[in-house]
């Protein structure tokens, strides 16, 4: 099994030292603000914020323990109730591997570039190597921030071991620290099949005081079925992190969330991971979005950053009652069960798809290329 | 393949002769092998022609429309079968209502270029008006030939409804066609939710033709465009053509070799998780 010598299992044990719970918590316990209470809201109203990170690999792991309270308390202070962050939000945790942006050089080549020598470790192996130190020390970092705080945080989604698979996760706190629930990608991207990740195959729809809230994560963005099952389970908030590996175009980050807010119709909060790392460059511009009728400019949009690869928070109040009085009175929605039923039952069962068993991953990570947006 | 959509715009419609004589002239102009028409365009040259009583309000036009619909649709489409045989294409000839089993359907045809009816397709999808008017619904998304191609053709409101691309992609729908008819004035990021967004996630071409007309005292405007994925076309866009909405038509060719590269590159319906959609969508 690779990454399993002695050698690697001593500078894990170092690792989680490093992360230690205990460590984690004085950190943010010497770094917290006393703010007011958040206004708890009438229930029907909530403040999101989209958090755009900008992606620096860390080597040590308070200097992400950091990273992340600095954003979350930008935000707080913007009178935040719910902060989501981006898909793969622990790949500024690699940075706790040595070598690792050498390795990443050699086995991600940029374009046209071939890479420099064959890899003998997986992405997956990296994946479960770090997983035992990278799971508790999301879990501290965020259900502490989200208490101390007392809002919800939609932690990002992670790249994260499950039995003798590895999942990309998202993950939800509540104001009191609590986890509320988990959603694993279930669309994946051409080039996460390859790396040999497996998608989940449950949409969940999480009822909240805020609100009915649901996260799938980036691609699920790009699937219309993805918002339609949750709409259907009464989500009224969906939020979707990414982290998209391609230069930004205005069309391609278009074609994710903006439309499918459109069909459902909700809400949704699209959080994104940008900036260059291990020879990938990360795109995207973080926003709130809603049903063009609920929306100033008629443009679907409530609020969204002007760079698609700095840092930046994108916030906006959701009216939930407006949204439920536009389902009530759609002046153009319509549903077809019978066309549905009589072609979708059959019709899906032409597309099967082969899932990459544990272990059979390709060794060798390819470039990208284009991605549809999310 | 060169395909076109056309608005309408320009066309005069004051008599059969008038609009047959525009029309020709623009399918000659547009030198496509697929010609769409817009919405409403069997109502709209029954109207200018004279056989409806003008002065009355869209909702009443199209009441109005139920009497003379079985004697005028029959020339209404002999008029475009006729057109398409003349100018050897595959002719959309826009909508007309139309009454079977005691249900009253809002309705697209296709005239392939021996000037047969190759196929219809009846809006599935109502809005809140159109049902209001006792539309009933169609039940059925089946692909046309279109020489080697399989064609499908969304009606109207049909093009909001992510459901009806996804039924017609999936049963391997190269490109679809829509008739649409949107009021003037109407905001723009409609169209993007519609059938560009229908293209996005699915990989086929979509050709749309909108109605720029005033009809029952409203002014319908739209663009008329050709699209493709966004990686196949300059700019990203995913537009091949697009016309705005004073142009009377958009036209452009078909690249099957970048769509192919394309869906093999990023093959987005073979990336569809139905174990996820079980118990919810079927």
């Amino acid at each position: 099994m690779p990454l399993d010598g002695w050698k690697e299992r001593l500078f894990r044990r170092y690792l989680l030292y490093k992360c230690r719970e205990e460590r984690v918590r004085r950190h943010l316990r010497s770094r917290v603000k006393k703010l007011p209470a958040p206004d708890p809201g009438d229930g029907r109203r909530v403040r999101a914020a989209a958090v755009q990170v900008e992606i620096k690999l860390f080597k040590e792991p308070l200097d992400y323990v950091e990273e992340m309270h600095r954003l979350t308390l930008e935000a707080v202070e913007a009178g935040a109730q719910l902060i989501v962050f981006p898909e793969d939000n622990n790949l500024p945790l690699l940075g706790m591997l040595p070598g690792v942006e050498e390795a990443g050089k050699a086995v991600i080549p940029g374009d046209g570039e071939a890479p420099k020598k064959e890899p003998e470790i997986t992405v997956t192996d990296v994946i479960r190597y770090v997983g035992p130190v990278v799971r508790p020390l999301i879990h501290t970092i965020f259900s502490t921030l989200a208490r101390w705080y007392r809002v919800y945080i939609m932690a990002g989604s992670y790249l994260l071991p499950e039995g003798d698979r590895v999942m990309n996760r998202a993950i939800l706190y509540g104001p009191d620290g609590s986890f509320i629930g988990k959603q694993d990608k279930v669309h994946l991207m051409p080039i996460e099949k390859e790396w040999g990740i497996s998608r989940g195959s449950k949409l969940e729809v999480f009822p909240t005081p805020l609100g009915k809230l649901a996260f799938p994560v980036c691609m699920d963005a790009t699937y219309f079925e993805t918002f339609r099952i949750l709409e259907k389970q009464g989500a009224e908030i969906v939020m979707i992190p990414i982290a998209n590996p391609e230069p930004y175009n205005y069309w391609l980050a278009l074609r994710g969330i903006w439309p499918r807010v459109q069909e459902a119709p909700v809400y949704g909060i699209k959080s994104a991971l940008v900036g260059r790392v291990l020879g990938f460059e990360f795109t995207g511009r973080a926003g709130v979005f809603a049903p063009m009728e609920l929306t100033p400019r008629g443009d679907g949009v409530l609020a969204e950053l002007e760079s698609p690869g700095k840092e930046g928070i994108a916030v906006a109040d959701l009216d939930l009652e407006a949204l439920q009085e536009l389902r009530r009175n759609h002046p153009w929605r319509d549903s077809n069960e019978q066309l549905y039923q009589r072609y979708f039952s059959h019709l899906y069962q032409l597309y099967p798809y082969r899932e990459a068993p544990p272990g059979a991953a390709s060794p060798r990570p390819s470039s990208p290329g284009a991605v549809p947006g999310s | 393949m060169q395909v076109a959509a056309l608005s309408l715009r320009g066309v005069r419609r004051d008599s059969l002769n008038h609009y047959r004589e525009d029309l020709s002239a623009l399918l000659k102009e547009s030198a496509a092998a697929l010609v769409v028409l817009p919405a409403y365009s069997a109502l709209l040259l029954a109207l200018e022609t004279g056989r409806l009583a003008p002065g009355e309000d869209f909702p009443a036009l199209a009441e109005s429309y139920r009497a003379m619909a079985p004697e005028w649709n029959v020339s209404f489409l002999e008029l475009h079968r006729d057109l398409a045989r003349r100018h050897n294409l595959y002719l959309v000839c826009g909508t007309l209502f139309e009454e079977e089993g005691g249900c009253w359907y809002h309705t697209a045809y296709c005239c392939d270029p021996r000037g047969e009816i190759s196929g219809r397709q009846r809006q599935t999808h109502l809005d809140r008006e159109q049902r209001e008017l006792g539309l009933s619904r169609g039940e059925e998304l089946e692909p046309l030939p279109l020489e080697d191609l399989r064609l499908g053709i969304l009606v109207a409101n049909d093009v909001r409804h992510p459901e009806t691309g996804r039924i017609l992609a999936l049963q391997g729908v190269d490109l679809v066609v829509h008739c649409g008819a949107l009021p003037a004035g109407a905001n723009p990021c409609l169209q993007v939710a519609g059938l560009w967004s229908q293209v996005q996630q699915n990989q086929f071409w979509g050709v749309e033709a909108q109605l720029s007309a005033s009809l029952g005292r409203r002014e319908f405007s739209g663009e008329c465009a050709v699209l493709a994925p966004c990686e196949i076309t300059e700019g990203q866009t995913g537009y091949l053509a697009r016309s705005g909405p004073e142009a009377p038509l958009a036209a452009a060719r078909l690249d099957r070799e970048a769509r192919r590269e394309i869906m093999n590159r990023y093959p987005l319906l073979k990336l569809l998780n139905p174990r996820a959609y079980r118990g919810h969508l079927y």
